[in-house]
C-alpha cells in the first residue's frame, strides 16, 4: 500500500505538469523580480548594483508610509467586513432560506462577475456631486443634509472603496462559506436547540467552530486578495485625491512603470509580499489555538 | 558592478524558462489553437520593418486618422512600400510598454513617445529616438516645419528636435460672451480683473470657471501660467535647474492665487470628479462663464450635439497679466501635444519616404479635415473658420512662449502635481504643502 | 414562531436583492442614452430615445466581437490547463504520501501571496525572446500559471476530505495510483472541479493586468482591454457605447452563468466530495 500510494513515477506526473509551469512562469519571474530589489534602473536605462539602498529608502519615503498605512487599513477592514457579511449571508442561506435559497444565492453572487470598469463607473455616479447629485447625495439631500463630495476628500472616498469593494465580493464569500455550513448536520443543531441553547451560543460554540476550516481558507484567500488591490482602485480613485487612497500594489506600479524605478518598485513589492505571508501565517497560528479550544 | 552580472543571471533564468515554455508547448500541442503563434514582425527588432507600425495612445484619433488618409492619397507611394499599420493602447499604460519594448530594442516605426518629457528624455539617452533636425535636413524639407514649432520643442526636450508637431496648441481662456455681455464684462487685462470677474459671475448665480480636477493638469496649468507672469517665462526653468524652488514665497503665491479661486467655489462642486468631458460641457452648455483650455479643444467646439452655446458665442484671452510682475500676456503658453516620434533604430529609406510625406502633406491635411493647427507649414492657406482664425493669429503674433507647469519635471513629479491640484483648490492641501509636496518629487528625481 | 422569524428575513432579502439588482438595470438603461444626456441628466434618469445605434458602435467600431473570441481562445484552454494540472498536483499532495509535499504546497500558496505585477517584466522579456508576442500563447500560458496556485491550494482541501479508504480499496482492487486519479479521484471531486473552474473563469475572464501588458496588437485584444479603448483623446470617454459594451460582455456573462447556475451551487454548497 505505501509503495503504491508513494510510487515516485505517478507522483512526477501527476505534479509535474503544474510544478512546472508554476515554477517556471510564476516562481522563477518573482525571483528575478525580487532580485532587482537590490538594483537601481529600468528597462530602458540598465540595472546598476546598489545593495541595500532600495530597501533604505522605503523606511525613508513618506509615500510608502502612507500607502503601506491605507494598504493595512483596506485590508484589514475589508476582510473584517467581506468574510463577516458573507457569513452572515451563509447563515441566512441555511438556516433562514434553506430550500428556498437558491435564486437569492445565484443573484446576490452575480456582481462577482461584473467588469471591474463597469462597477468603478456605477460607483462614481452613484455618489457623484456634480454636474449632477447621484443618488446618494440625492438622499441625503431628502434627509436635509447638505451633499458630499465623496471624491473629495481621502476618509470619504476610502468608504466609498471600501463599499464598493464589499458590494462586488458580498455574495462570493456568501456562497463559499455556504460550502462549509452546508455540511453541519441539522439534527445535531436540532438537539442542542431543544436542550434550550440560544441562537447566540449555538453560532458560537457550534456552528463557527464546525466551519473552521472554510471560515479560514476565506479569511487567508481574502488577506491576500485585499492586500494586493489594484484593479478596483485604480479604475474607482486611481489612488485620490492626492495619494490618500494609494495601495502598495498601485505605488509600486507607478515607480517601477511611470516613474522608472524598476529596482525600487520591486523592493516595495518584496514588502508587500511578506506582509501577506506574515498575515497568512498570523491567521493559521491563531485559527489553531481556537480550534483546540473549542 | 554594472549590469553584467545580473544580465549572466538573467540569461540563465531565461534559459530555463525557456525549457519550461517548451515543454508546456509541447503539452499543449494538441490544445486548441492559439492564435498565430508565428506572430509578426510589427514589433521585432532590427533596422528593417515591413510596415510603418505606429504605436500611439487609444485616446488620440486625430493622427493616426489623418496617416490613414494621407496613405490614400499623398502618400500612397510610401504606403505601398511600407504600410502603415497602427497600434492603439491606452495612454495610462503607455509609459509600461514603452519601457517594455524598448528594453527589448523592439520600438515600433513610430509611436506616442511617453506621457512626461522625461521619460521621452530617457528614451533619447538610449539612442531610441530619430534625430529630426539631420533627418528632414538630410530629405530636404526642414523648412516645411514652423520655426516656432521647433523651438518649442527644444526648449521641451533639452534643445534636441526629436518629437514631431503633429499638433501645435496655444492654451489660454475662453470665454462665453453672451454671458459676459449680461454681466457687464470686459476682457480681463490682469489676474486681479479675472478675479474680479469671476465674483461677479459667482454673485450673478454662474459658475465662473469650468475646470477638470480629475485630470488636474487643467488646474495647475493656472499655477504655472501665474508664475510665468509673476516672475517671468524662465521662472520653471529655474526650478528644473535647481536656481530656485517651489516653496520659495514668490512661487507659493501662484498656488495660493489658484487655491483662493477654490476656497471661493469659483470651480463648481466637486471639482476633484469632474472628468474632462464634464468640464468641456459645462462650459458649452452655458453653465460656466470662463474654461481655461487648449487649442485642441476647438475639435469639441466643432460638435454641434455638445455645443449648445454656439462658435460666434466663443471668445478667447490670452492668460492676464499679474501687476508687477516680470511676464507679460504675450508670452503664450504652448505645446505640441503628446509628442510622437520615430524609432532610431527601425529608420530606412522607405522610412524615410513616409517622413518625407508626411513633412510635405500633414500641416495642409490636417488644417482642412480637422481644424487642427500643426507645426508643419501648410502649402496653401485654406479658408479656416474664424475661431480657427482666432488661434491661427494668436500663433503667429506669439513673439515668445512658454511651457506648462510640470513640463520640465519627471514622471514623479508630474503625477504628484496633478493628483494633489484637486485638494489644493477644494481647500484639503494647503498651497505651502501642496508646493512643498511637489518640490520633494522633484528633489527626489 | 418560524414566522416571526422570516419576516425580518424576507425585508433583508428583497433589501439585498435591490442592491443588486438596481445597478445592472442602470446599466441596461444607460447603454442607450446620448452622451449628452450621460452628461446633463441625473444618473437615474431614463434614456429620452433609446439609442440603438449604441450596440451596433460597440460591436463596429469597437470590434468586439474580435475581442470575445480572443477572451475565449485566450482563456478556455488556460482554463482547461488549470483544471487538470491543478486537480492532479492536488491529489499528489494530498492523497499520495512522500517526503516534502508540505514544502511543495507552501511553495503554491506563495504563489497567492506575490503581487501580480512583479511577474510582469521578466515574461515579457522571455515572450519577446521566444517570439510568443504577436500571439495569445503569453495570455494562455500566464493565465495558467496564475490560476495555479489557488486551484492546487482548493483541490489538495477537497481531497482531503475524501475518504482515503475509497483510494486504499481502489489500489487493493489492482488499480494503479494513476487509475485511481483518473476513475475514483477525479469524479469524486468533479463538482468542486466546476466550482474551481467557475471561480477561476471569471478571474481570468475579468483580468486587465495581464491582457494588457503581453497583447501588442489590437487583434489580439481580450474583451476588457477592448472596453478600455472607448476613451476618448484627453480623457473623453464615449459612455453610451462603452456601457453598450459592457452590457454585451455582463449579460453574455449572465447567460452564461445563468445556464451553469445549477451545477455551480451544486459543486459549491455539496460539500464537494458527495459527488
Amino acid at each position: 500500500m505505501e509503495r503504491v500510494l508513494g510510487d515516485k513515477k505517478t507522483i512526477l506526473v501527476l505534479l509535474g505538469p503544474a510544478l512546472i509551469v508554476y515554477t517556471v512562469v510564476m516562481l522563477a519571474p518573482v525571483v528575478i523580480s525580487m532580485g532587482y530589489a537590490f538594483f537601481d534602473g529600468n528597462a530602458i536605462t540598465g540595472f546598476t548594483w546598489t545593495g541595500t539602498d532600495n530597501f533604505q529608502r522605503l523606511f525613508d519615503d513618506p509615500d510608502v508610509r502612507s500607502s503601506l498605512w491605507f494598504t493595512l487599513k483596506y485590508g484589514l477592514i475589508l476582510t473584517v467586513l467581506q468574510v463577516g457579511l458573507g457569513y452572515g449571508l451563509a447563515l441566512l442561506y441555511v438556516f433562514v432560506l434553506q430550500r428556498g435559497s437558491a435564486l437569492v444565492r445565484t443573484l446576490i453572487f452575480f456582481p462577482v462577475v461584473l467588469p471591474t470598469v463597469a462597477v468603478a463607473l456605477l460607483f462614481q455616479k452613484l455618489f457623484e456631486i456634480a454636474p449632477q447629485e447621484g443618488p446618494v447625495n440625492a438622499f441625503l439631500g431628502v434627509l436635509g443634509g447638505s451633499p458630499i463630495d465623496f471624491f473629495g476628500d481621502g476618509g470619504h472616498a476610502f468608504w466609498v472603496v471600501i463599499l464598493m469593494d464589499l458590494w462586488r465580493s458580498a455574495g462570493f464569500y456568501g456562497v463559499l462559506l455556504y460550502a462549509g455550513l452546508v455540511d453541519v448536520p441539522e439534527e445535531m443543531l436540532e438537539s442542542a436547540r431543544l436542550e434550550g441553547a440560544s441562537t447566540y451560543r449555538l453560532v458560537r460554540h457550534m456552528i463557527i467552530p464546525l466551519s473552521m476550516p472554510v471560515l479560514l481558507s476565506a479569511l487567508i484567500f481574502s488577506i491576500n486578495g485585499t492586500l494586493k488591490v489594484f484593479d478596483s482602485i485604480v479604475a474607482l480613485t486611481n489612488g485620490g485625491p492626492g495619494n490618500e487612497t494609494t495601495p502598495l500594489t498601485l505605488y509600486m506600479f507607478q515607480t517601477s512603470f511611470s516613474y522608472g524605478d524598476y529596482g525600487y518598485g520591486a523592493s516595495i513589492a518584496l514588502m508587500l509580499t511578506v506582509l501577506c505571508l506574515l498575515f497568512t501565517v498570523f491567521i493559521f497560528r491563531s485559527a489553531r489555538r481556537d480550534v483546540t479550544e473549542a | 558592478m554594472k549590469i553584467s552580472s545580473i544580465g549572466g543571471r538573467r540569461r540563465a533564468a531565461m534559459k530555463w524558462t525557456g525549457v519550461g515554455t517548451a515543454a508546456l508547448l509541447v503539452l499543449t500541442a494538441c490544445g486548441g489553437s492559439g492564435g498565430d503563434s508565428d506572430g509578426d514582425g510589427s514589433a521585432s527588432g532590427g533596422g528593417n520593418p515591413s510596415e510603418f507600425s505606429f504605436l500611439v495612445n487609444a485616446e488620440n484619433t486625430t493622427i493616426p486618422d489623418e496617416l490613414t488618409t494621407l496613405s490614400e492619397d499623398q502618400c500612397k507611394a510610401a504606403n505601398d512600400d511600407l504600410p502603415l499599420k497602427v497600434e492603439t493602447v491606452p495612454q495610462t499604460q503607455l509609459d509600461q510598454k514603452l519601457q517594455l519594448l524598448a528594453g527589448q530594442d523592439a520600438l515600433p516605426v513610430s509611436f506616442a513617445a511617453g506621457n512626461t518629457p522625461a521619460l521621452t528624455a530617457t528614451l533619447d539617452e538610449d539612442g531610441q529616438l530619430l534625430d529630426f533636425e539631420k533627418t528632414f535636413d538630410d530629405l530636404g524639407v526642414l523648412d516645411k516645419i514652423s520655426p516656432a514649432a521647433i523651438s518649442t520643442i527644444k526648449s521641451l526636450y533639452g534643445g534636441k528636435f526629436n518629437v514631431l508637431p503633429y499638433q501645435y496648441n496655444i492654451e489660454g481662456f475662453w470665454y462665453n460672451k453672451q454671458i459676459f455681455a449680461d454681466n457687464g464684462l470686459d476682457i480681463p487685462a490682469t489676474w486681479d480683473d479675472l478675479v474680479a470677474a469671476a465674483e461677479k459671475l459667482d454673485g450673478a448665480g454662474v459658475q465662473p470657471l469650468s475646470a477638470s480636477g480629475e485630470q488636474g493638469w487643467p488646474l495647475t496649468r493656472l499655477i504655472s501660467g501665474y508664475i510665468f507672469r509673476e516672475l517671468g517665462p524662465d521662472a520653471l526653468q529655474k526650478v528644473a535647474d535647481g536656481d530656485a524652488k517651489l516653496t520659495d514665497p514668490d512661487y507659493v503665491s501662484g498656488a495660493q492665487a489658484v487655491a483662493d479661486l477654490g476656497a471661493k467655489g469659483y470651480f463648481g462642486d466637486g471639482v476633484g470628479s469632474i472628468d474632462y468631458d464634464t468640464a468641456i460641457n459645462t462650459f458649452l452648455s452655458g453653465d460656466a462663464g470662463i474654461l481655461y483650455m487648449g487649442s485642441w479643444v476647438l475639435g469639441s467646439f466643432a460638435d454641434d450635439s455638445l455645443n449648445k452655446i454656439g462658435n460666434d458665442n466663443i471668445g478667447f484671452f490670452p492668460f492676464p497679466d499679474v501687476e508687477g510682475g516680470a511676464g507679460s500676456s504675450t508670452q503664450t503658453p504652448s505645446n505640441v501635444g503628446l509628442p510622437m516620434t520615430f524609432s532610431a533604430h527601425q529608420y530606412n529609406d522607405k522610412v524615410g519616404a513616409w517622413l518625407k510625406c508626411i513633412a510635405e502633406n500633414y500641416g495642409q491635411a490636417s488644417l482642412e479635415d480637422q481644424n487642427s493647427i500643426s507645426g508643419f507649414v501648410p502649402a496653401t492657406q485654406p479658408d479656416l473658420d474664424p475661431l480657427t482664425q482666432l488661434v491661427q493669429d494668436q500663433v503667429e503674433n506669439t513673439k515668445e512662449s512658454v511651457l506648462w507647469f510640470e513640463a520640465l519635471f519627471g514622471s514623479k513629479a508630474t503625477t504628484v502635481s496633478q493628483t494633489n491640484a484637486a485638494p489644493l483648490v477644494s481647500g484639503s492641501t494647503s498651497a505651502e504643502d501642496f508646493m512643498s509636496k511637489v518640490q520633494d518629487a522633484l528633489d527626489s528625481e | 414562531m418560524r414566522d416571526l422569524r422570516t419576516l425580518p428575513a424576507k425585508i433583508i432579502v428583497a433589501v439585498l436583492l435591490v442592491i443588486v439588482i438596481y445597478p445592472l438595470v442602470w446599466l441596461l438603461l444607460g447603454s442607450f442614452k446620448t452622451q449628452a444626456e450621460f452628461l446633463n441628466d441625473p444618473a437615474w434618469s431614463l434614456p429620452h430615445h433609446w439609442q440603438f445605434s449604441n450596440y451596433s458602435e460597440a460591436w463596429t467600431t469597437g470590434q468586439l466581437g474580435t475581442y470575445l473570441r480572443n477572451s475565449v481562445v485566450a482563456v478556455f484552454p488556460a482554463l482547461a490547463f488549470i483544471v487538470l494540472f491543478g486537480t492532479a498536483a492536488g491529489f499528489a499532495l494530498e492523497v499520495m504520501v512522500w517526503r516534502g509535499r508540505n514544502a511543495i504546497l507552501l511553495a503554491f500558496l506563495i504563489g497567492i501571496m506575490v503581487p501580480g505585477q512583479m511577474i510582469l517584466l521578466p515574461l515579457f522579456t522571455t515572450y519577446f525572446q521566444l517570439g510568443l508576442t504577436g500571439s495569445l500563447w503569453p495570455l494562455i500560458i500566464t493565465y495558467t500559471a496564475i490560476g495555479l496556485p489557488l486551484t492546487v491550494f482548493m483541490m489538495a482541501s477537497y481531497f482531503r476530505a475524501v475518504p482515503r479508504e475509497i483510494f486504499e480499496a481502489a489500489v487493493l482492487d489492482g488499480a494503479s495510483m494513476f487509475r485511481a486519479f483518473f476513475f475514483v479521484g477525479f469524479p469524486m471531486v468533479r463538482n468542486a472541479v466546476f466550482t474551481v473552474a467557475l471561480v477561476q473563469f471569471f478571474f481570468l475572464w475579468n483580468d486587465l493586468l495581464i491582457a494588457l501588458t503581453f497583447t501588442n496588437s489590437s487583434d489580439l485584444r481580450t474583451v476588457q482591454v477592448g472596453l478600455l479603448n472607448f476613451t476618448g483623446q484627453f480623457g473623453q470617454t464615449q459612455y453610451g457605447p462603452l456601457f453598450a459594451g459592457i452590457c454585451i460582455n455582463v449579460f453574455g456573462a449572465l447567460a452564461l452563468y445563468l445556464v451553469l447556475n445549477q451545477k455551480i451551487m451544486k459543486g459549491l454548497a455539496g460539500g464537494a466530495v458527495k459527488g
